[in-house]
């Protein structure tokens, strides 16, 4: 501890932490220097939230140390660490939205203040510190997302934050209010705050940070000063890694329409209309709430909408619910396995019968050995390992959970499978196999649309790939003869709209 | 466009204060029939009657706002009245037997928060399980006969008249209703609350004392429960094990009416006032009009329906907008 | 090491799942030692005759459990069943009569169900609240129909002989009432087994999303196990009617909280998906067990009460330690 240098706000070493079967974070060491900006990249499941959860006291380091402003930070909660000064902007953003935006600021610190009212003048001055002129008697829902940036940035700083952690904090501004965030940033940083920026957008990282750490899949790979870096260099050690090995040969099969969407309008989409082929695999890719799942819910009808057009096989068809979709023969995985796939306390054989009871079923009455002959030949053919097919699905792995959900789904003979990040929390190796079952599903004649955001996973298993950003289609790839960031670039929509 | 754009604003507005505009409809509708509605002496006994479940509303609204829910209040109403009437009638002083009174309110307070808070039991459902076991224990205490104090002060308790006029029940009511309301305006106990109901997890990680706080909630409500008890056996000078029989789920619907959600985090003491006084003022209008006692429980079994149902349409429509 | 493991494993499994068994064992024990007259035929069949009524709508209640809700609306239900039945013995015959009490109770519980899918209130608290407010309308329109008094089924002028047989008849051993239990246990076992209904109303408890997204009409699964509640109260509440004789327009009340406590201690749990009308059975068994031994060991009937609340409030308790 004696080798720390004076100017580091906050010096990182050998942090590691495991979560049941993951290895989030495998001896990361960051340094950042006192009044800097400090970028941190990597895609999504690189380990950085889970850093941030450590710094802020929700989640505990399972080795390693952290010195932050010269002290050795041990057992923190989150109020401890924002009362040492260390505050955490995240990316859904921690305000009780039934309260005012005063109340907020001092959340949890009204008894040290005396008096609601000495509240609200503080929370006034705070926030006209960062030029914000958001009354403070104002309802948090009644905010749009910038303003409730600032009343988190301004809520760091009445804690005197010496360091500032903004956790994508762009994702959801509109272009002129990044720029008021911009000289914010610009401003805290000349009040000798340092801060630590997350963010997939390099623009961003290359406008206003002075060092950019790269970290992947719970490593840091790289940490260099933001003029010794490039671009590709950067996009490179982000997603660069021996993919040869990784992901099944791409299926080439793609044949002639199956499906066509047309102008689907909703309160977050915008005109979304594209085509599917037959044996092919569309990646859908874009930031988390850009408006992927949203397209794929309302084809499946699991939300309600209207004036849209769904063509399968030159036919119309109307899908008001899911049960419509699955006539249809769609199929939905969804993202959230635990809340939205599975029946956690029921059986693997009751919840791989899901989507097919109808078909189990005669004069009402379930065919009981019917079942489990389909959950057997699924446990088989996917290689599900399991105990019995009794067993509560609540005691498998993630990658076999996911696997009793697609075997769900192909049981109905789906024609359009669609894949919303069917790979989230599952190992290497259970991937391989479902990447293998994509395969063979698409060469049966079938098509998938694979939402994912891994971007390597998109480009290597898609046949086609579509960008979404801020609820429209903003571009189409092929990508065998596209780049990742010309990809990234639509994604993250360099021409921002009103 | 601007006209469509009132309208708008206006059902808005009627969405929000549901309540209050059934209060001034009804309040209205009085207006055309000739009774003793609009005596003064009316008034007060409108009041008067209403205290009781009013008091109890001021204790459960913290709860409730604070994302709990109490439903065991009517036992605790119950129980300190007869352990109020049978300290007396034991010869122990009225100061301290009140006192042992609201100690049984604090103990199911505690006992509440130990299983809902502590042990994150669904609060809705062990409460109601704790209001049972309080009426057994209200009519192993009385043998299910009312019984009645021999102690004259205490009928004064609650009967007794400020200025000849406003009955001290109405007092005490008016006195909870400001406590309450200061606590959760102005106290960083009250803030709290909000903050808890609101965001729990966030609420946590600004480090709010969550647990202590909800259970502090719920002794309050306990407490306050107790403190109705009393009132209302000092009104009627007995205890009785049937008092409580739809308290708890006539006051919860009451306040839930006002516009305290039970999802917590929204609400307060006058939105409680507001949504009690609505049944309140629903059942001495139909008293007034001359309804038959068992249509006015129709009527009270329609409205609590109707204003709960439109409770959760308003939410789902809300949550249909994508 | 196996065995041993085993022997873990079972022993865990008695007491995690099956402690209700041990529970009515002891209970029945020690009360046969302390009070012989316990295992008298006499004291056993007036311990089956008052499984009756209970143990119908406890059934009932368990579907809803099952699927994920609550009903508190039962109480008013079994008032309203009550007095609209010995209402129209008068008008219409007793045969039709007992059909548009049953009929009636069904209908109760689809308007149940329609006020909770309208207002889209899928939440327990929320069908807690709605259900409550329609015990009071249910059972407001009891009193209005009754004008607030008892009736005496046997003070009708026309033929009482079905309530008669229902209340009083049995077949060799079993009383009508006792095998009429039987037959609807068999039939709410196989539909909570075997139907697809069955299944979709665990579904409905376990994971309503999930089964919304895999084309499961939650919505009609809501109105079955409102409808089969409804059903059984009223089952419940001719049972009950017909064995007291009399109709009350009070009748139901606190057959709610009874037959949630039924339920619970059972071990059907209140977070939905999981349980048996099996448990159930047993639930009940233990409860009026309870009251019958409380009752020959001198017990207070009001003490009883507050054992049955603190066995509710230690039953709700364990459930959720079960979960977490």
């Amino acid at each position: 501890m004696q080798n720390i240098k004076q100017d580091a706000i906050l010096s990182i070493k050998n942090v590691s932490k495991y979560f049941p079967g993951v290895k989030a974070l495998d001896q990361v060491s960051i340094e950042v220097e006192r009044g800097t900006v400090h970028g941190i990249v990597g895609e999504n499941g690189a380990g950085k939230s889970t850093l941030m959860k450590i710094l802020s006291g929700v989640h505990s380091k399972d080795s390693g140390t952290i010195i932050f402003d010269g002290e050795l930070v041990e057992n923190t909660t989150p109020i401890l660490s924002m009362k040492s000064g260390l505050s955490i902007i995240y990316q859904e953003l921690n305000l009780v939205s039934t309260m005012t935006v005063g109340e907020n600021i001092f959340l949890g610190r009204f008894g040290e203040l005396g008096g609601i009212k000495h509240v609200h003048e503080r929370a006034k001055a705070l926030l006209k510190r960062i030029g914000s002129h958001v009354t403070t008697y104002k309802l948090v829902s009644e905010l749009s997302v910038s303003e409730k940036q600032m009343v988190e940035i301004a809520k760091a700083l009445s804690f005197d934050s010496k360091l500032i952690i903004m956790d994508e904090p762009s994702s959801s501004l509109t272009a002129d209010e990044m720029k008021a965030l911009v000289k914010i940033i610009h401003q805290l940083r000349l009040q000798g705050i340092s801060i630590i920026y997350i963010s997939h957008k390099l623009d961003e990282i290359f406008e206003f940070c002075s060092v950019v750490t790269i970290m992947r899949d719970g490593h840091v790979i790289d940490s260099k000063k933001i003029n010794e870096i490039t671009r590709s260099e950067m996009i490179t050690k982000m997603v660069g890694r021996t993919i040869e090995n990784e992901y099944p040969k791409r299926p080439n099969c793609v044949g002639e329409t199956l499906m066509e969407v047309q102008s689907i309008n909703t309160k977050k989409l915008r005109d979304i209309a594209f085509k599917l082929n037959k044996g092919e695999i569309l990646g859908l890719v874009g930031l988390v709430g850009a408006g992927r799942t949203e397209i794929v819910r309302a084809i499946f009808g699991a939300d309600k909408i209207k004036g849209h057009k769904i063509t399968i096989d030159g036919n119309p068809v109307k899908i008001r619910k899911p049960s419509d979709a699955k006539k249809a023969g769609i199929a939905l995985v969804t993202e959230d396995r635990k809340t939205q796939g599975l029946v956690l306390p029921f059986s693997v054989e009751n919840n791989i019968s899901m989507a097919t009871l109808d078909k189990i079923s005669k004069y009402g009455f379930l065919n009981k050995s019917m079942e489990a002959e389909i959950a057997e030949r699924h446990v088989n053919s996917l290689g599900i390992k399991t105990p019995s097919i009794k067993t509560t699905v609540k005691n498998l792995s993630g990658g076999n959970q996911q696997k009793c959900i697609l075997g769900r789904w192909l049981e109905i003979n789906p024609r359009i499978l669609i894949l919303d990040e069917p790979t989230r929390g599952i190992d290497v190796g259970a991937k391989y196999e479902i990447y293998l079952l994509m395969k063979q599903i698409v060469e049966s004649g079938s098509a998938i649309i694979l939402i994912s955001s891994e971007l390597p996973e998109v480009l290597n298993m898609s046949n086609r790939v579509l960008t979404v950003c801020e609820g429209r289609i903003t571009g189409e790839f092929d990508p065998n003869d596209s780049t990742p960031d010309q990809i990234m670039s639509k994604a993250f929509a360099s021409e921002r709209k009103e | 466009m601007n006209i469509l754009g009132y309208c708008k604003k206006l059902l808005s507005i009627v969405n929000k204060q549901k309540a209050f505009l059934a209060l001034i409809l009804m309040f209205t509708a009085m207006l055309f029939f000739k009774t003793n509605f609009y005596t003064p002496l009316n008034l007060i006994n409108l009041m008067k009657s209403g205290s009781v479940l009013l008091i109890l509303a001021f204790g459960i609204t913290i709860v409730l706002v604070a994302g709990g829910a109490d439903l065991s209040i009517g036992g605790v109403m119950v129980v300190s009245g007869i352990v109020a009437i049978k300290l007396m009638n034991a010869d122990v002083p009225m100061a301290i037997a009140i006192i042992c009174a609201l100690l049984v309110g604090v103990v199911v307070g505690m006992i509440n928060a130990f299983f809902s808070v502590y042990q994150k039991t669904e609060p809705f459902i062990i409460t109601l399980g704790m209001g049972m076991l309080l009426t057994g224990i209200a009519q192993q205490l009385t043998d299910a006969h009312p019984v009645s104090s021999k102690n004259p002060g205490f009928l004064l308790l609650s009967n007794g008249k400020l200025f000849n006029q406003i009955p001290n029940q109405v007092i005490v009511m008016i006195g909870v209703f400001v406590l309450t309301f200061f606590i959760l305006r102005y106290t960083s106990f009250g803030r709290n609350c909000y903050a808890i109901g609101g965001d729990y997890e966030v609420a946590k990680y600004s480090g709010i004392n969550v647990m202590r706080t909800k259970a502090l909630a719920y002794v309050y409500s306990g407490t306050i429960a107790a403190l109705g008890g009393i009132m209302l056996s000092s009104m009627l000078n007995s205890g009785n094990s049937t008092y409580g029989e739809n308290t708890a789920l006539l006051v919860n619907c009451g306040v839930v009416v006002g516009g305290t959600s039970f999802a917590g985090g929204i609400g307060g003491a006058q939105h409680s006032l507001i949504g009690l006084l609505v049944f309140a003022v629903l059942q001495n209008a139909m008293n007034m009009v001359g309804v038959d006692s068992y249509v006015q429980l129709l009527f009270q079994g329609i409205v609590t329906v109707g204003i709960i149902w439109l409770d959760s349409y308003g939410r789902k429509k809300r949550r249909e907008m994508v | 090491m196996t065995s041993k493991y085993e022997f873990k494993k079972i022993f865990e499994l008695i007491f995690k799942e099956y402690l209700i068994l041990g529970a009515i064992a002891i209970l029945v024990l020690v009360t046969s030692i302390v009070q012989p007259a316990f295992l008298s035929v006499g004291n056993l069949s007036n311990v089956i005759r008052q499984f009756g009524p209970l143990i119908m709508v406890a059934l009932g209640m368990t579907f809803v459990i099952i699927g994920g809700f609550i009903d508190l609306s039962v109480a008013g239900i079994i008032s309203l069943v009550a007095v609209a039945t010995v209402y129209l013995i008068d008008i219409v015959g007793q045969g039709p009569a007992l059909i548009i009490g049953i009929g009636i109770g069904i209908a109760c519980g689809i308007l149940n169900s329609a006020l909770l899918l309208t207002s889209g209130a899928l939440t327990q608290a929320e069908a807690l609240f709605i259900t409550y407010g329609m015990s009071l309308v249910y059972g407001a329109l009891a009193l209005i129909i009754s004008g607030g008094s008892t009736q005496h089924i046997f003070w009708s002028e026309n033929n009482t002989s079905l309530f008669e047989l229902i209340g009083s008849g049995s077949v060799g051993f079993f009383s009508i009432s006792f095998i009429l239990f039987l037959i609807c246990l068999l039939i709410l076992y196989l539909l909570q087994n075997y139907t697809y209904a069955g299944r979709v109303m665990r579904l409905t408890g376990g994971n309503k999303t999930a089964a919304e997204l895999c084309g499961v009409n939650i919505n009609r699964s809501i109105i079955f196990i409102y409808a089969i509640s409804g059903l059984m109260s009223a089952i419940g509440s001719i049972v009950l009617i017909s064995r007291v004789t009399t109709a009350s327009p009070v009748i139901g009340m606190g057959y709610e909280t009874n037959a949630i406590l039924a339920v619970v201690v059972g071990g059907t749990t209140l977070a939905g998906g999981k349980g048996s009308v099996m448990r159930t059975v047993l639930g009940t068994m233990l409860v009026i067990l309870l009251s019958n031994c409380m009752n020959l060991l001198g017990v207070s009937v009001y003490l009883q009460y507050v054992l049955k609340g603190a066995i509710l409030v230690i039953a709700i308790w364990m459930d959720n330690r079960k979960q977490s």
